[in-house]
């Protein structure tokens, strides 16, 4: 475990050495809830009912911008990072290492969970909590809430690696980062809440992983959702795509060292 | 002296997309299954034992890292068999990772924006080294090199020859059995090359460490390696001491010129269509064969139809010998 553990400290330390970078990004993530919030209201307003689709104006918010904190703590880049790694050949030395490589591309990745958590996450729950004045229940939901996000991470992490394992094949990062993004994130409900989904994609959604990874820990958090079966489906997902991805990354890597990278 | 990687009759060969000219011949390869099997190791076999340090040499694309990939594990030989240190590295390769170190000359395995002493410290926690193993490791190197310098020295701000310092100290660090150096003196500037191969002979005297070293540097060879192994398009040309390789070709001198007027070489080109000339610097050198031909003999040919102004004559280097069987493996 030590060895896992190093690389998430150096994780940390490196993404101190970057302060400007940090301020950034607390401004950038700042910016980015005012246009939602501003957009959100909009919305509310052109619909003329307080509540649209089972939510008010407060609830779509406190989830919108719960999970926009969310995002900013599970994106690792990991489809970034690989793809670089490909380009530059920068992976023989990461394949080098005496570790299986997907686990320590996660642990070399895992120092961003704590900066992220400190840095974008807890001040924008804070605010949130504030703000609202107590809309986000305090209890046992806290705890189904950390294990729904554990889980989240680790589905997260599988999508992004399969995506990332893509470019092998494909050579270039940008295209198909930016389509998992999208996919990603509208498919899980991080941009739009899914009671706003249409019903046909609503059963579709149901079925995916992607919703495991946003609306699962946010519905849990906040009071509204089946607690074993929202928890039930996750595990189920974690434990498939963790499979899928393993299996996909080592068919691939057999393909770079039969065919060359 | 027990043998740490033995290399039978291993192969490598790639599919290659035939690809096409213009832009209707790529919009054509998008669909097209047109392959072309290249072959980029051939039929290659030797044995390296423990504590040596082989010169790895062969012009660009000879096939050099594609061998060295296939020892560390990151490519499968398309047939052949290869043993390192008893494992097979591509079955392996975690394994084998473990008892391997690794320095990329054009890339760094440290981490970038720290400072190096975190990068140690984290691969002794990958490697698993032990605190007492840590600590003497640390130790020889404080005596090898003024390391106390550089340890807190963010890794990105450092100068190129102090990261390939920094990274072959990295890569010995888990005291591995076998080090792969792969140019690690490119780029650097003559006292800084000096540094370096000192510090790789003192680190594969102490530990007696196999180190298998590619570089196109000659100074390199000469200063490092007792044994060189060529190879060029996926053959081996040659397997044995540099010595050996000196005597093999000792009949061989080179004759330096100057010659008055314009054109020197394409002049002594024409009057020794058969020999090898080359300049530098306004001298025009030639690669006499003295079986077959005396070096006076040659003089004299040119001295009748050029303005020789000065000479010299030089024993053949490592550097020309190894030139010579490029060419001629290119032939």
């Amino acid at each position: 475990m030590k060895r896992y553990l190093t690389l998430t400290r150096a994780g940390v330390l490196e993404a101190l050495q970057f302060r400007l970078s940090m301020l950034i990004m607390v401004a950038g993530n700042l910016l980015y809830l005012i246009v939602v919030y501003f957009l959100w209201k909009s919305i509310y307003a052109s619909a003329g009912t307080e509540i649209v689709n089972g939510m008010t104006f407060t609830d779509t918010l406190i989830y919108l911008v719960l999970a926009t904190a969310l995002f900013n703590f599970m994106e690792m880049y990991t489809v970034w990072e690989i793809g670089r790694n490909i380009q530059t050949g920068k992976i023989v030395l990461d394949l080098l290492k005496p570790m299986d490589y997907r686990r320590y591309l996660f642990w070399s990745f895992s120092g961003s969970f704590v900066t992220q958590f400190f840095f974008t996450f807890l001040p924008t729950f804070i605010v949130v909590c504030a703000v609202t004045k107590g809309a986000i229940p305090m209890g046992i939901n806290m705890l189904y809430f950390a294990v729904s996000v554990v889980m989240a991470v680790m589905i997260n992490y599988s999508v992004d690696f399969i995506v990332g394992t893509i470019c092998l094949y494909t050579e270039s990062i940008w295209g198909v980062n930016i389509m998992k993004q999208v996919v990603v994130l509208l498919l899980s409900g991080a941009t739009v809440p899914i009671a706003f989904f249409p019903e046909p994609l609503k059963t579709v959604v149901y079925y995916l992983p992607f919703q495991s990874i946003y609306n699962a820990p946010l519905t849990l958090l906040l009071n509204s959702g089946q607690v074993l079966e929202t928890l039930g489906i996750q595990l189920f997902w974690c434990a498939f795509m963790t499979i899928i991805s393993r299996l996909f990354w080592r068919v691939s890597l057999r393909q770079i060292t039969v065919n060359g990278g | 002296m027990s043998k740490i990687i033995e290399i039978q009759n291993v192969s490598k060969e790639f599919k290659v997309l035939n690809r096409r000219e213009g832009l209707k011949g790529s919009i054509m390869d998008l669909f097209s299954r047109n392959y072309k099997i290249v072959r980029a190791v051939d039929n290659i076999s030797m044995d390296i034992n423990q504590g040596e340090i082989v010169g790895y040499l062969g012009p660009n694309g000879a096939g050099k890292s594609t061998t060295i990939k296939m020892m560390t594990g990151v490519l499968e030989p398309t047939s052949g068999g290869i043993l390192v240190n008893g494992n097979e590295p591509y079955r392996n390769r975690t394994k084998n990772a473990q008892e391997i170190g690794v320095v990329f000359g054009q890339r760094s395995q440290l981490w970038w924006s720290l400072p190096l002493i975190e990068s140690f410290k984290l691969l002794k926690d990958i490697y698993r080294v032990g605190d007492a193993e840590y600590n003497g490791m640390m130790e020889m190197y404080r005596e090898l090199v003024d390391i106390e310098g550089l340890l807190h020295k963010p890794v990105r701000q450092m100068s190129l020859g102090q990261r390939t310092l920094s990274d072959i100290l990295a890569a010995f660090l888990h005291d591995p059995k076998i080090v792969f150096l792969d140019e690690p003196t490119i780029g650097l500037d003559v006292s800084m090359k000096a540094k370096i191969r000192e510090l790789i002979h003192a680190l594969n005297k102490e530990k007696n460490t196999t180190v298998i070293l590619t570089t196109h540097d000659m100074g390199d060879v000469d200063a490092l390696c007792r044994r060189i192994v060529i190879i060029d398009k996926g053959k081996m040309l040659y397997d044995n001491d540099i010595e050996h390789l000196k005597s093999f070709f000792g009949s061989y001198r080179t004759l330096k010129i100057r010659v008055d007027g314009e054109n020197s070489i394409e002049n002594v080109r024409a009057e020794l269509p058969d020999f090898m000339v080359s300049e530098q610097d306004e001298w025009v050198s030639v690669l006499v064969d003295e079986e077959k031909t005396t070096v006076m003999d040659v003089l004299n040919r040119l001295i009748k139809t050029l303005d020789v102004r000065d000479m010299r004559l030089e024993e053949i280097s490592t550097e020309d010998v190894i030139k010579k069987i490029y060419e001629e493996g290119a032939a």
